[in-house]
């Protein structure tokens, strides 16, 4: 017995109508990937702390200076190196916050001072306070464009250069070993000569290399993706370079990004200390979170306050962009989605 | 495919672990005992033995005395070396290797007579020769040692070291000639009053010829290759790490010397270098400023005032600094009192003047003498109201200059302070501090390209003249269009009349008061001030006002135990 | 495999002549002169010594007498330490600083694993906040604090360990510890995602469903596949320890090879900066070779030597 033969002909196929948009579309309630992550963020109590410790500390940088009636650089050798005084909490010894210092010596009394410091004073009189938000000010800033640029030009070229492979990523990479190969310091120094001190030229100096840890990790990993079974099925589906890399390869890339911002954020924090420091940051009397743990750092024995308070803000911040950093990478990870 | 992984990770793993076995046999050949353990001093015998630890902030650049140019190199040059005088606790040169001298009457000519007894730690005589021999080799073409210039008092040095001049490299012109073996004759270009005292300086010492020529390229590259001749011998170098000075067997004063080893080690940090002090492990440290408040109730704690003076230069290119009254506001804004006692705390002294105090005397007066107290002391009511005159005369109200400084962190602080105080006083002054490192600094100051600079300066020989020199119409540390043909004068015929001392005395003090009083030229800030932690056991190290910081031939150890 | 790395030793000495070049100008910018007291100097003074070390030739000429003499394999003279060549200065000192980055990294590398490890498979419980914590502090601390804290309460307040120095195999142990810090928190942390990630992969699920116990999962399969960002950055932070860190050698008083490159810009000792930028240059491309390397090695399906097809 033999069936009929039915001869299979392209005629007998023909293409499915997929518009675009429906490619991926997903059976269940339609709730956007952003949404999602959203409701998966918000469920997460340690990122949720996180959001709030950080959003809590960019607002009294902007606050905390006003509620001070001294300015950043309002000098008064009369009232050096002033521990802690709050007023309320002045008699809860253990605390540290009733002008006691270290020696068990009231310096409020000796030095006759009326006044209540609440982050204290430095080596110059300045009121702690005051330069401890200005200094926070500028560090988020620093912080933020650090990640920008690790994000912008990192991940773009990390990505671009581990996808095309081959010579691009040849070229590309050589181009990478030449500029960490350069030494840093002497484009700094030439730097400094050429520029203003200021914002901009932290930003150049970051610029320059501070992006390449990034670029190399996102490579990496994109480098180990590639190879897949999920880009294939999706190349074989028909999506392109861009949909690949935007949909496929970034979201898979997000753990590592995430934790390479957030270890670019101290370098970068210190880095601008240390600029300031040679003369290419912020012109002093201006400070950063940074130069201020520089410089307290010295007096650690004696004047604790003047070190602790500014690593105890830098500290926290990190603390809770790692905690919200760690909660976006489960809320985004499209793994981990249910 | 899979194989050749395999042989390749284990390549990895071997040529891994060859590195690490090559790191850890290196730290075995470092494991030879060292005398200074963390326990080292308390197992030692009762007899309180004379050894001396210390630290320097650097590696030896050089120990060749005809190139050595750093502090940390004069400092143990000093102690291994000998030249024809040495100085003593007072900064008085003392008889070195020379046992006398005599000068001509016009002051000019000097013949040493070198002692018999004196000898180099290999057992050759130290000689006459050997001073002509060290100062033909620094003053050779070839050589390039940049201290040439510190011998400019000797007669043709500085013709011989000019490109432009005919005798450019003619050693033999030098005025310096070996009678005989134990005479030395020294002829100069003018009776300096000061020369002796030069002589003690690390590029006056001698070399020893044979030796030098036998070691060639290696020469004082290692403490073997170099041969000594003052109250210690270098015998140990490790670069970076460490060196060790003992007591050396051949040296004519040996009975003098009652240290039998000093140790120096390399320490950068000043936290460091204080645990070290702590733990006993160091006997001397150096405090910076911001150190002292913790230590100065610490019953070693000391300080030493120094002949290094601060002040502002303040550059006449800028209109604003060409108007005298703008410059004397300057010069009476800052509180300096309050600036030495709070913010450096470190001993240092306001200073009203250029020249330091306990410096240079004459019959036993100090330079300072005349006007103790300096030009323009510290008066906010008269700065304001020079300051406003000086604005006037610019036709302006308000006035943005920039501040070069240093960017050591005391500089910036000091300089915080100091822009507040002129703020505070000046009103209508903006200050913007510019900090730079040290050569980018220079180089700004060299081409003139500042407004106002934070600057400090120490003496190169025991005269006033080392400090007043600075300022003359384009001098090479004038770099701020300074100029005033009284007081170029006045330094000028200090410089080359010297018959008649105690009036170029008067002349030097005359400009002084012009520079400072007439012309504000300058504005003074402090003599600078040393904080220190010294052990209470260590006796009779000498600081000194010049050339090496201390001498430790006379020093010795009591009461350790 | 052979021909791919052949090539890339090719490229190597390309990217090596480049960085030559782009520093040896640059360098040539930088402002003052090499000579150590160079506040005392007269400007003749300075001309006749620039004329005798050959400085005062125009910058091209000099730069082809540079690489020439490069070529030949001589590094030159340094100027900050006067008669001592090039190549004797860092071969003095690259064995502390090589010693002490090779030992914090076994140690940091070792314990960043462990800890990461342990917080993924405890994710979200109170181990893994605390590793979080450490390791974010680890990083948020600047080094110079923490070593110096160290050196104050284990070499002066309890005496357990010699303060500074570089003599016997103890004086290694607190610079060590205070430069594995963060790679410690590096490593932890980088584990600790990937861990996270690869555990919820199909073939973690099948070889789990073969019967492999948790810890053999975990040790085959899981820590291979994490190794990739890890060895990412550990590659030229290895190069970093190995060629000296500034502030720990600084704090413990090592004679190592960090100090000497800053000293070295800071005086315009050019031999001495072309030399270390060589130095360097070659290990940390040499070292990114390797990692690029490893990736096939531990990831098969990783191939680095062909294009996009």
């Amino acid at each position: 017995m033999s069936l009929p033969k039915h001869e299979i002909s392209t005629e007998l196929f023909q293409p499915a109508q997929v518009r675009k948009e429906n490619k991926e579309v997903i059976a269940r309630p339609s709730i956007s990937f952003w949404k999602d992550a959203w409701i998966r963020l918000r469920k997460n109590k340690a990122a949720v702390t996180g959001l709030i410790i950080i959003v809590f500390i960019a607002l009294m940088a902007f606050i905390g200076p006003q509620m001070s009636k001294y300015g950043f650089n309002d000098q008064d050798l009369m009232r050096v190196n002033l521990p802690p005084k709050v007023q309320g909490l002045e008699n809860i010894s253990f605390l540290g916050l009733d002008g006691v210092d270290i020696r068990g010596m009231d310096q409020y009394k000796l030095k006759q001072q009326k006044d209540y410091f609440w982050f204290g004073t430095d080596a110059l009189g300045r009121d702690q306070w005051t330069r401890i938000w200005e200094g926070t000010q500028v560090s988020l800033l620093i912080a933020f464009v650090a990640a920008i640029l690790d994000l912008l030009i990192g991940i773009t070229y990390g990505g671009i250069s581990a996808f095309y492979g081959g010579k691009t990523d040849n070229y590309m990479q050589r181009f990478i070993e030449i500029l960490i190969g350069i030494p840093n310091l002497v484009i700094i120094i030439l730097l400094i000569l050429i520029l203003k001190p200021g914002i901009t030229s932290i930003i150049i100096a970051m610029a320059i290399s501070g992006w390449t840890g990034m670029a190399r990790i996102v490579r990496a990993q994109i480098l180990k993706l590639k190879g897949q079974e999920f880009v294939l099925a999706s190349r074989t589906l028909g999506a392109g370079d861009k949909r690949l890399v935007s949909k496929h390869l970034i979201p898979n890339v997000l753990g590592p990004i995430i934790i390479t911002t957030t270890f670019t954020i101290p370098t970068a924090i210190f880095f601008e200390a240390f600029l300031s420091f040679i003369g290419l940051g912020l012109r002093p009397p201006t400070a950063s979170l940074g130069s201020l743990v520089n410089e307290g750092f010295r007096s650690l024995q004696i004047f604790p306050h003047l070190m602790l308070i500014p690593s105890i803000i830098i500290s926290l911040l990190m603390i809770s962009f790692n905690m919200l950093g760690d909660g976006l990478r489960d809320a985004l990870d499209p793994k981990m989605r249910k | 495919m899979k194989k050749s992984k395999l042989t390749f990770l284990m390549a990895l793993t071997l040529i891994f672990s060859l590195f690490l076995a090559a790191c850890s046999g290196g730290k075995d050949e470092a494991k030879d005992p060292k005398p200074e353990g963390n326990d080292g001093t308390k197992t030692e015998k009762p007899a309180e033995p004379q050894v001396l630890n210390l630290t320097e902030v650097a590696e030896l650049p050089s120990l060749d005395v005809s190139k050595a140019e750093d502090a940390a190199s004069f400092q143990v040059l000093n102690n291994v070396m000998e030249g024809l005088y040495r100085l003593d606790k007072t900064d008085k040169p003392v008889p070195g290797v020379a046992e006398s001298h005599e000068v001509s009457e016009d002051g000019k000519v000097y013949t040493f007579k070198i002692r018999k007894d004196a000898k180099w730690s290999n057992g050759d005589p130290v000689t006459a020769k050997d001073f002509v021999y060290s100062y033909h080799r620094t003053l050779n073409k070839d050589s390039a040692g940049s201290y040439q210039y510190i011998m400019g008092d000797i007669k043709n040095v500085n013709k011989i070291i000019n490109p432009e001049d005919p005798m450019y490299g003619k050693v033999e012109e030098l005025g310096v000639v070996a009678k005989d073996d134990h005479t030395l004759e020294i002829t100069l270009e003018n009776a300096v009053p000061y020369f002796v005292g030069l002589t003690s300086f690390a590029t006056f010492y001698p070399q020893n010829q044979k030796f030098v020529e036998s070691q060639g390229d290696k020469y004082a590259l290692e403490a073997n290759t170099l041969v000594y001749n003052g109250p210690f011998v270098l015998s140990e170098w490790k670069h970076e790490e460490s060196w060790k000075m003992v007591k050396n067997d051949q040296y004519w004063d040996k009975d003098s010397v009652k240290l039998d080893e000093i140790n120096v080690n390399v320490v950068k940090d000043v936290g460091t270098d204080l645990n070290l002090y702590n733990t006993n492990q160091n006997d001397l440290v150096g405090l910076s400023s911001e150190y002292v408040d913790q230590y100065k109730d610490n019953a070693d704690f000391k300080t030493e005032t120094e002949a290094t003076m601060w002040y502002l230069k303040m550059n006449q290119k800028n209109p604003v600094f060409k108007n005298v009254n703008v410059r004397k506001a300057f010069s009476q804004a800052i509180d300096k009192e309050s600036m030495v006692k709070v913010i450096l705390n470190n001993g240092s002294v306001a200073a009203n003047y250029l020249v330091p105090a306990n410096f240079t005397n004459i019959d036993g007066e100090d330079f300072r003498a005349k006007y103790k107290d300096g030009f323009h002391a510290f008066d906010a009511a008269k700065a304001k109201s020079d300051w406003e005159a000086g604005l006037k005369e610019l036709k302006k109200d308000k006035v943005e200059v920039e501040f070069l400084v240093g960017d050591t962190e005391s500089s910036i602080k000091l300089a915080t302070y100091i822009a507040a105080q002129l703020e505070k006083s000046l009103p209508g002054l903006k200050v913007t501090l510019n900090p730079q490192p040290f050569k980018n600094r220079l180089d700004l100051e060299n081409k003139g390209q500042y407004d106002f600079e934070l600057a400090g300066w120490g003496p190169d020989y025991q005269d006033s003249m080392t400090f007043l020199d600075m300022f003359v119409t384009d001098g090479g540390h004038n770099r701020m269009e300074y100029s005033n043909k009284k007081y170029d004068d006045l330094i000028k015929s200090a410089k080359t009349d010297l018959s008649d001392l105690k009036k170029r005395w008067e002349n030097l003090q005359e400009a002084e008061r012009i520079l400072l009083e007439e012309d504000a030229a300058i504005a003074p800030l402090y003599q600078r001030g040393r904080a220190l932690l010294v052990k209470p056991y260590v006796k009779d190290v000498f600081k000194h006002g010049f050339g090496a910081d201390y001498s430790y031939k006379w020093a010795y150890i009591e009461g350790k135990q | 495999m052979g021909k791919y790395v052949l090539k890339r030793i090719g490229y190597m000495l390309l990217t090596l002549f480049i960085i030559a070049s782009v520093t040896f100008f640059l360098m040539k910018l930088l402002p003052g002169s090499p000579f150590n007291n160079e506040d005392r100097l007269s400007d003749t003074q300075k001309e006749i010594l620039l004329d005798k070390y050959g400085l005062n030739e125009p910058v091209p000429v000099q730069y082809v007498k540079y690489m020439t003499a490069l070529a030949q394999g001589d590094l030159g003279i340094s100027f900050q330490f006067d008669g001592r060549p090039v190549s004797t200065l860092i071969g003095e000192r690259i064995g502390a600083s090589a010693f002490l980055g090779m030992q914090s990294l076994i140690l940091g590398t070792v314990l960043g694993l462990i800890l990461g490890t342990i917080a993924a498979i405890r994710h979200n419980s109170w181990v893994d906040y605390s590793a979080t914590v450490a390791s974010v502090l680890g990083l948020s601390i600047p080094s110079f604090v923490f070593a110096s804290l160290l050196q104050y309460y284990v070499g002066v307040k309890l005496q357990w360990l010699p303060v500074a120095f570089w003599t016997t195999w103890e004086h290694t142990i607190l610079p060590s510890i205070a430069l594995s810090l963060v790679v410690i928190a590096t490593t932890s942390r980088f584990m600790r995602t990937e861990i996270l990630e690869v555990l919820g992969q199909d073939y973690i699920i099948t070889a789990r469903s073969k019967g492999l116990s948790n810890a053999r999962v975990i040790v085959t399969h899981a820590i291979r596949n994490a190794m990739i960002p890890v060895i990412t950055i550990l590659g030229p932070l290895a190069v970093n320890l190995i060629t000296g860190t500034l502030v720990i050698e600084r704090i413990f008083s090592v004679p190592g090879l960090g100090q000497q490159f800053v000293s070295s810009i800071a005086t315009n000792d050019y031999p001495v900066i072309m030399g270390t930028t060589l130095f360097y240059s070659t290990l940390f491309i040499g070292v990114i070779l390797l990692v690029d390397i490893l990736y096939g090695i531990i990831d098969p399906r990783i191939r680095i030597s062909g294009g996009k097809e």
